[in-house]
């Protein structure tokens, strides 16, 4: 059939259209592609650099695209924490970017405290500072000028040290954690130092109450001994935990035993009673080593009690049970436990020394590592080296400098073997001096106001002071004293050194470097000073000669080039071939050059050196003895003197005022893993994530024994006041049965949301151990009401 | 076939959060304000749960930590009416947020509680968001969230082994808090891939899953305590 002429021009449109498409079809259907698309996917880089947010100083890696840093993990080439990271440390962007930073200079406008502010440029701050500062000095009175400065570790607590003896001012007030176990060491090996714990290669670890998977020095170095060297069960090292509360660490450590408060010394007696009475004890290293496990006539010619004899006398287990609520079967368990294992070391801290009796008790649970000879050696307690940096030249001390340092701190030492709370101290003595004895105070990462136990004398210290300078980058509640602030540089985009805590034994210096640009107008604060000293000029200048803070680590550096030893951060295997060889008495150069040895430490994150001689003397005991003293002549004397009699290990349990119908409750605070230190801002995914209750949020908390709260009509989740004679503040209850009924537990260092404090050291009694100044931290007595 | 699970060695874990704080810093999840946080709508998709019993001295504690347990079986995508979640051919199981209708069905279905609503939309300030994850979009208001096992990182893997020509490698596919974790306590891999360490692990004599008599059949193995 033939196509009707309309069926033919269909036919040919349609073949036509059909064709064209076609041919057209590329250029019809491909999408229009801009030049410009306004975004790219990133380049993504990982650089290596330390953590700066708690002592631990962890190696970081962090992810950065573009310019942004969007996700911090742990350093794998770090030796301590070989790739983990703690929350706090990963929660590190969201302080980086946090809305409420401050990041160029401010000015107090009006009144203090009343928040108006205005910004000036650098110059005419530093500026300012520096004409205040040179006028002191021209006045004479260069100890006018005070530090106080949080916890900073290595360079930059050597640069702050720097430029205030070359000024002339003696006052350094430190606020960095001070737990007297320094003086235990002292007394008991003549090295002033704190003790490192090898808890990698122990293997038990029984710890006296130290938070160490929470706030411990490096929860970070309890983890990697904790899961073990390669991922598998053998050789694990076991935990077990000693605490007055069902902390985290005990909930997760391998065993725990609860203890009254106060009583961590009685149960180490106790158990050192069962090792001599067992014969468990390493007697061979006691023999060769130890001075005053015998009894033994002193220089006066007078017979006195050894350790042995006291510890036989007066902590049998029955005894020791009734003080500290432990069951005699489990006293003697853990002390079996201890001596079984191949390295086991006692672990202690603020927990045991913060107490009525805390350098007795320190003593006491440190004879445990002394009868067992886990001293000196792999897996025990060791003293490890300071990374061998070169030091910063001598300070020039001109005659107004010298006139400075001569008048000496307003804040004497108050105690034979310790300097206690040295700002709580410093605070008090400003207030007793006539007004503007300190002109110009300095505050580094410290905020007293809200960290102090003491809040109220640093609350009149602050009014005495007519000028203060903060360095915080965030408006805390002593920064909103201040009158200029000069805000640092955020971690992450500072050049810091980042040396491990002596908790970890053997010496790493990390190095922190910026991992993102600071922002236009930021300014690292060590570059600031250094800015003053150089404004200062004389003597000042010359004691600090260097640009900026990057280049005063790396002239450091230099004695890590030179040193001969360690290697820069590496794999697993590097680290342990570089060990094993230095143990056969070998070390081989990396490099000839410095700057390239430089630039490897840098990209690699830092520096260390695995290994200790540990067959060296000298790192068991410095006494004039050559032998560990387990009875310091020293501390005998002051105890004598004092009229507490000429015996040690007695005595070490708490024995301060009891409950009373007013305050039937005794208050323990303990610091919380996601703590603020009172000097940053809490990141908001930890406030979501605070602790051991999956439901509380945000909010402080107490914890109390369900019994507790039945009796006292309190139900779970209200808001309660914590009353104590000196005060109060306001938390949500807990009920927590893993609190003793006669307790409440307290996190410190946390906030309500609205920036309400909720600080339980504030209540606390203001007792302290006479031999050291500690504070008390468990003789405060509080009740609960309803808020 | 590949299987992707995990194993959580229940004795190794110290309950320090740093996978929970891991995972937000990954996955760009919204923090709620605390008036929100107390109803709790705090999102969370790992998270460590923890119960203590019995009373001083002699407590202890019951704890998980808590992803998507990516159930073979599971119950959520049943009751989906719009196949927003699914589970993929490698079992992972995943939520398709633009087709989200939000009705919450799912969210109620799953007996681990481990789905996440937006009551809200994301609020970060312009400084947050510069530390926001550019490998995962953030949710809007009104739909449904959950642990994707770090799907992201797995098509990043496979892109790469594809470029390379070779499989991906259990090294090369870690979700954040496998990878962070300071004790190795969350192991991930293959469960049907007898080199990869998880195979072997969930073999291990310690190793349960929880409410395994729902028959959702978990690809989340935990290793009892053993203490």
């Amino acid at each position: 059939m033939r196509p009707t002429r309309r069926e033919f021009l269909w036919a040919m449109g349609a073949t036509a259209a059909s064709v064209g498409l076609r041919w057209s079809s590329d250029l019809v259907w491909a999408p229009q592609v801009p030049d410009d698309l306004g975004w790219a996917p990133g380049t993504e880089q990982f650089v290596n650099s330390a953590c700066l947010i708690c002592p631990a100083r962890c190696g970081i890696r962090g992810r950065v695209v573009d310019d942004r840093l969007v996700r911090l993990g742990g350093n794998p080439f770090h030796p301590m924490n070989a790739g983990g990271l703690c929350p706090r440390g990963i929660a590190g962007v969201q302080m980086l970017y946090h809305p409420d930073r401050i990041a160029s200079p401010l000015r107090r406008v009006g009144e203090r405290g009343a928040d108006s502010w205005e910004e000036i440029g650098w110059d005419e701050a530093l500026g300012q500072l520096g004409e205040r500062l040179q006028s002191l000095r021209a006045t004479g009175r260069p100890e006018a000028l005070a530090l106080m400065a949080g916890y900073c570790a290595g360079s930059m607590h050597d640069l702050w040290r720097q430029f205030l003896r070359s000024y002339g001012s003696p006052h350094y007030v430190a606020e960095d954690y001070d737990d007297g176990t320094s003086a235990v060491m002292e007394l008991m090996h003549g090295i002033a130092r704190r003790p490192g714990f090898d808890l990698e290669r122990a293997g038990f670890v029984l710890s006296f109450g130290s938070p160490l998977f929470e706030s411990w020095w490096s929860p970070l170095q309890a983890f990697a001994a904790f899961a073990g060297p390669d991922g598998s069960d053998d050789g694990r090292t076991r935990f077990v935990q000693i605490d007055t509360r069902f902390s985290r660490t005990a909930a997760h450590a391998n065993d725990w035993v609860g203890v009254r408060p106060g009583t961590f010394g009685v149960l180490a007696l106790g158990i050192a009673y069962v090792l001599i009475r067992d014969e468990l004890y390493d007697a061979g290293f006691v023999e060769r080593h130890v001075s005053g496990f015998e009894d033994y006539t002193d220089r006066e010619g007078e017979r006195r009690q050894g350790y042995r004899s006291l510890v036989m006398r007066n902590y049998r287990t029955e005894e020791v049970s009734a003080l500290t609520g432990v069951p005699v079967a489990r006293i003697t368990a853990l002390a079996r436990a201890f001596a079984q294992a191949e390295h086991s070391v006692a672990v202690f801290g603020h927990e045991v020394t913060h107490a009525p009796s805390g350098l007795l008790s320190g003593l006491a649970v440190h004879s445990l590592n002394v009868l067992m000879g886990n001293v000196g050696r792999e897996g025990g307690v060791l003293f490890g080296n300071d990374p061998p940096l070169d030091p910063l030249p001598d300070p020039r001390i001109d005659a107004v400098a010298r006139a400075g340092l001569e008048r000496g701190s307003l804040a004497r030492t108050p105690a034979p073997f310790g300097g206690g709370d040295p700002a709580s101290r410093f605070a008090a003595a400003v207030g007793d001096s006539p007004s503007e004895t300190i002109d110009t105070l300095l505050l580094y990462y410290a905020n007293p106001l809200a960290s102090s136990p003491r809040p109220d004398a640093w609350r009149e210290a602050l009014e005495r002071i007519p000028f203060v300078v903060s360095f915080s980058p965030f408006l805390d509640e002593t920064t909103a004293h201040a009158d200029l602030i000069l805000p640092d540089l955020l971690a992450f985009e500072r050049w810091q050194d980042a040396p491990t805590p002596v908790s970890y034994p053997y010496p790493v210096w990390g190095v922190a470097r910026p991992l993102v640009a600071p922002p236009p107008g930021g300014k690292h604060a060590g570059d600031a000073m250094l800015a003053v000293a150089r404004q200062l000029g004389g003597s000042v200048a010359a004691s600090l000669p260097y640009d900026n803070v990057e280049l005063l680590l790396k002239a450091r550096a230099r004695g890590l080039f030179r040193a001969r030893r360690g290697m820069t951060l590496g794999d697993a295997f590097e680290l342990e071939h570089h060990r094993q060889m230095e143990e056969r008495g070998w070390w081989l150069p990396e490099h000839t050059e410095f700057e390239a040895f430089w630039d490897e430490l840098v990209q690699r994150g830092g520096w260390t050196d695995l290994f200790l001689d540990e067959t060296d003397p000298a790192r068991l005991a410095r006494t004039p003895s050559g032998r560990v003293d387990l009875t310091p002549a020293p501390l005998l004397a002051t105890l004598a003197a004092a009229g507490r009699g000429g015996a040690l290990y007695m005595d070490v349990a708490e024995t301060s005022a009891a409950t009373t119908d007013e305050f039937p409750l005794r208050l323990l605070p303990y610091r919380v893993s996601t703590l603020s230190s009172g000097t940053v801002a809490l990141e908001r995914w930890l406030a979501e994530t605070p602790g051991l209750f999956p439901e509380v949020h945000w909010d402080p908390w107490i914890e109390v024994a369900p019994a507790t709260a039945e009796a006292q009509k309190l139900g779970d989740d209200t808001m309660v006041w914590v009353v104590a004679a000196s005060g109060r503040y306001r938390a949500r209850l807990k009920v927590f049965p893993g609190t003793a009924p006669e307790n409440v537990c307290a996190p410190y260092g946390l906030r309500h949301p609205d920036g309400e404090l909720a600080n339980p050291l504030q209540l606390l009694d203001g007792s302290s151990d006479a031999l050291t100044a500690l504070p008390n931290w468990s003789t405060t007595f509080v009740r609960l009401e309803p808020a | 076939m590949t299987r992707w699970g995990m194993v959580i060695d229940l004795d190794r874990c110290t309950g320090c959060a740093a996978c929970e704080v891991a995972c937000k810093s990954e996955n760009n999840i919204a923090t709620v304000p605390p008036h929100q946080a107390e109803m709790g709508r705090v999102m969370s998709w790992m998270r460590v749960l923890a119960h203590t019993v019995g009373d001083f001295p002699d407590t202890h504690l019951e704890f998980y930590p808590r992803p998507c347990m990516h159930c073979d079986n599971p119950p959520c995508i049943k009751v989906c009416p719009v196949r927003a979640t699914y589970i993929d051919p490698e079992g992972i199981v995943g939520q398709i947020y633009p087709r989200c209708i939000g009705c919450r069905y799912c969210a109620n279905a799953c007996p681990f509680t481990v789905k996440y609503f937006n009551w809200y939309g994301p609020e970060w300030s312009d400084s947050e968001r510069q530390h926001l994850n550019p490998d995962v979009s953030p949710r809007t208001k009104g739909v449904i969230e959950k642990c994707s096992f770090c799907h992201h990182r797995l098509q990043r893997a496979r892109e790469q082994a594809r470029a390379e020509n070779r499989d991906v490698r259990e090294e090369d596919y870690q979700p954040a808090c496998a990878e962070i974790c300071p004790t190795r306590a969350i192991v991930f891999g293959d469960l049907d891939n007898p080199t990869h360490h998880v195979a072997e692990l969930k073999e291990d004599p310690r190793a349960m899953r929880i409410m395994e008599d729902l028959g959702t059949q978990p690809k989340v193995y935990y290793l009892r305590a053993r203490r």
